[in-house]
């Protein structure tokens, strides 16, 4: 027998023995998130008013497997893709989920397609991107054509909790490059912004433990655009910073009150004086607050009805002419079924100066929802980092 | 030269051959007791026998490299053993340490009705950081044990059990058969992700519900605790969904152990029984968990002595015992047959670890005089690094 033929045989086994492992050994824990919002959007621009069904933003499916990995590590892979919104040109489905975690108690490495660290908090709005302008840092390659521009990227992200509430976080990214002419594909996959986080959050299993603070977090976030007339890479890059808490004002598990509250500093580029386009918009010096009190009432320990006021309001300091936006939004969800919402917001949006170039004097938002969202989990094997048991009784890996 | 000494001098057999098994070496057999609940030492009030039991969470290895979250008796699975005599007057003080309700409840004992542990039938559950007094004359006689009554199907698998063993100074057993020494094996199944999923759940509605208890702000509908059935059905009728109509606390499928344990631990670290030829031990058997084992002795028959803690009129004698959820069996083996014997549920899927052949309740009747020579390996097997019989081996 040909020696060739013998090393083909052994290699050939060992790929079965390997393969045949991994179908036979472990089941992982399986997780799927499903989130479906509708809405009925009436717009009040201009002294027109438009009625639409063509808003499923934020509709999401999500799928992700979790496993233990040798010593103390555990692996994760989550696939999610969403609706985006009806303007956008980003296609039927968008892949905003698809990434690989890997972590152990106190380190997390996340690589892949997933939320970026453009905004600090999520506020109590019935869209992710409600008020985008004011809670979202603008990523500068876009060109401003889809919201998920400046909500996910390509990242590479590693986390260190010291103790079991602070989390410092080093991230780098790439965020979509609007190709300059129409219809081209991006080519350049590069990583084009770096960032840090540093965050004091109580875990969500202990909110019931009480405390005034929810999280405090500071960060910055540093794209690295090809400035005009600037050589080194510190003067060209884009730099912001953001800050953000969350306080329960009232930590009672009926009526519960909390308020959140983020500030945004986009310390811009000094040439840029007018707002002209989006790209000015992401670039020019801004500094904006959002802020929400919410009341959630839980009446069988679980929501029941929230009720939240959100508004805020941004300032662009450098412009010529005196230019800044102002928006409010009142939000109710109530439950009429477990995991399954109706909503109703009503939001108001005014621009003055350049803004009202791009988008026009005022808007009145008024939206009627459905909102479904499910939670599984099947096969479950170990505990999260954060459950009571962990945090509480020692950590078990 | 008896056989030993050759041994000693030849040099073609390798020098672990001429250790008793690892088993049978007197560290093994002193750590023998420790794998057994031991009797606590109560403090004497005047002629009450005082014991104090508290509850934690703690982190039990069921196995070496594998730990899970659980609740104990004074940090111990199982709790510790309560062997008391006829007629005792006791006084049990329970400390609550956890932030979940527990009670005691006393299982097989004549106690009276409101020290039965059962909660909102013969008391309010004891409270996070409470303490209750449990006060009854030791009766009957035999087997028993106790085990918490609230949340039970979690609290139990999770580690509340423990035996309860009330003597007679003219035991009707030790008569008959005449033996010295004796054990007790409580058996139990875990769903160790049902026991990890309740308890965190548990501990965040406990969470919730003492803040509300503490400002007198008890809901009826909320807690789901109601008054009489009337009220119950009242509710219902105006729009009160019982928690059961949608399940809405995880997780929502009946618990399936994964895991079999004999006091708190399964195969290879189960407790071991030592016997010797010609001598007679007494087995406790008490099934804490939700199980049913048909526990099967190799090369023996045994006689079945007491049900229930219940002396029966006439032993019976076999080798599989069915021990049902709730149920003790005394049984008495004979020294007759000299070696190492396994003692396992023959329903062998319970002989697992998450899954895996062997574990469990695998155990072994071992005679304390195997001569070493019985227990030797073939050669080739020594070339594998292995010593004597029995080896452990966890992949079959
Ligand atoms: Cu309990």
């Amino acid at each position: 027998m040909p020696k060739y033929y013998v090393l083909v045989n052994i290699l050939l086994a060992l790929v079965v023995a390997v393969a045949g492992q991994a179908v036979a050994e472990v089941t992982p824990e399986i997780q799927l998130g499903a989130r479906g919002v509708m809405s009925l959007n009436t717009d009040i621009k201009n002294n027109q008013t438009t009625n639409a069904v063509s808003d499923f933003s934020d509709t999401d499916l999500m799928i992700g497997f979790r496993q233990k990995m040798y010593n103390r590590f555990r692996g994760q892979l989550v696939i999610g893709f969403q609706f985006p919104d009806a303007e956008s040109d980003l296609g039927q489905v968008f892949f905003h989920q698809t990434f690989i975690k890997i972590e152990d108690k106190s380190n997390i490495l996340k690589i892949g397609r997933s939320r970026v660290r453009t905004s600090l908090l999520d506020f109590p709005t019935l869209r992710d991107d409600d008020a985008l302008l004011l809670t979202t840092v603008l990523n500068p390659f876009s060109n401003g054509e889809n919201s998920e521009d400046h909500q996910y990227g390509n990242v590479l992200e590693y986390s260190h909790i010291f103790g079991q509430r602070v989390h410092f976080q080093i991230h780098a990214e790439h965020f979509k490059e609007s190709p300059d002419t129409l219809g081209a594909a991006e080519t350049d996959f590069g990583l084009n912004a770096v960032g840090l986080l540093l965050q004091y959050r109580v875990p969500v299993s202990q909110r019931w433990n009480r405390q005034i603070i929810q999280s405090v977090s500071i960060g910055t976030n540093n794209f690295l655009t090809d400035r005009p007339g600037y050589s080194s890479e510190y003067c060209q890059a884009l730099k912001n910073v953001l800050f953000g808490f969350v306080i329960n004002l009232k930590p009672d598990p009926v009526h519960f009150w909390d308020l959140r509250s983020q500030t945004v500093y986009n310390i811009g580029f000094d040439e840029v004086k007018e707002i002209g386009d989006f790209s000015d918009l992401a670039r020019a010096e801004a500094i904006g607050n959002y802020t929400s009190i919410r009341y959630l009432y839980r009446r069988m320990e679980r929501p029941t009805l929230q009720v939240a006021l959100s508004g805020g309001y941004k300032d662009f300091p450098n412009a010529t002419q005196p230019t800044n936006l102002f928006q409010v939004a009142g939000s109710l969800f109530y439950r009429i079924g477990f995991n399954f919402d109706v909503g109703l917001q009503v939001q108001y949006k005014e621009y003055s100066g350049d803004l009202r170039t791009i988008y026009g004097k005022n808007m009145t938002r008024v939206q009627f929802s459905l909102i479904y969202s499910i939670d599984q989990l099947w096969n479950n094997q170990f505990d999260d980092r954060e459950s009571l048991l962990n945090l509480e009784h020692g950590y078990i890996p | 030269m008896d056989r030993r000494n050759f041994l000693k001098t030849s040099v073609t057999i390798s020098a672990a051959s001429l250790f008793p098994a690892p088993l049978l070496t007197p560290e093994a057999i002193a750590a023998v007791p420790e794998r057994f609940p031991k009797p606590m030492t109560p403090t004497l009030d005047g002629d009450v026998k005082e014991f104090h039991l508290s509850v934690d969470i703690i982190q039990q290895e069921i196995v070496p490299g594998f730990k899970i979250h659980t609740l104990a008796f004074n940090n111990q699975i199982p709790g510790p053993e309560i062997r008391v005599t006829r007629g005792d007057k006791i006084r049990v003080v329970f400390k609550n340490n956890t932030e979940l309700n527990h009670t005691i409840h006393w299982h097989g004992i004549f106690v009276p009705w409101r020290m039965d542990g059962v909660p909102y039938v013969t008391q309010m559950p004891v409270m996070p950081g409470k303490q209750f007094v449990y006060e009854f004359v030791a009766e009957p006689y035999g087997t028993h044990f106790y085990h918490c009554h609230w949340g039970t199907l979690l609290h139990m698998q999770a580690g509340m059990y423990g035996s309860f063993i009330i003597e007679d100074p003219d035991d009707p057993i030790k008569k008959q058969f005449n033996y010295e020494r004796e054990y007790t094996l409580l058996y139990s199944a875990h769903d160790v992700n049902f026991i990890r999923k309740e308890l965190n759940a548990m501990l965040d509605r406990m969470k919730e519900r003492m803040y509300l208890m503490k400002h007198g702000r008890f809901d009826k509908e909320r807690f789901a605790t109601f008054d009489t059935k009337d009220e119950l059905i009242e509710a219902v009728n105006e729009g009160y969904q019982p928690p059961y109509v949608t399940n809405r606390r995880s997780p929502s499928e009946l618990p399936q152990p994964n895991w079999f344990t004999v006091n708190g631990k399964s195969y290879p670290v189960t407790p071991n029984l030592l016997i010797k030829q010609g001598e007679n031990i007494r087995v406790r058997l008490i099934n804490a968990g939700t199980e049913e084992h048909y526990l099967h002795l190799h090369g023996h028959d045994f006689w079945q002595v007491c049900d229930d803690g219940v002396p029966v009129p006439q032993p019976w004698q076999m080798n599989t015992v069915r021990l049902s959820p709730g149920k003790t069996i005394d049984i008495l083996i004979e020294g007759k047959n000299r070696g190492i014997w396994t003692f396992h549920d023959h329903d062998t899927r319970r002989v697992t670890n998450n899954g895996l052949y062997p574990g469990g309740n695998l155990l072994a009747l071992v005679y304390e005089d195997t001569p070493p020579e019985e227990m030797e390996l073939n050669p080739m097997t020594k070339k594998m690094g292995l010593t004597s019989l029995p080896v452990v081996a966890l992949d079959e």
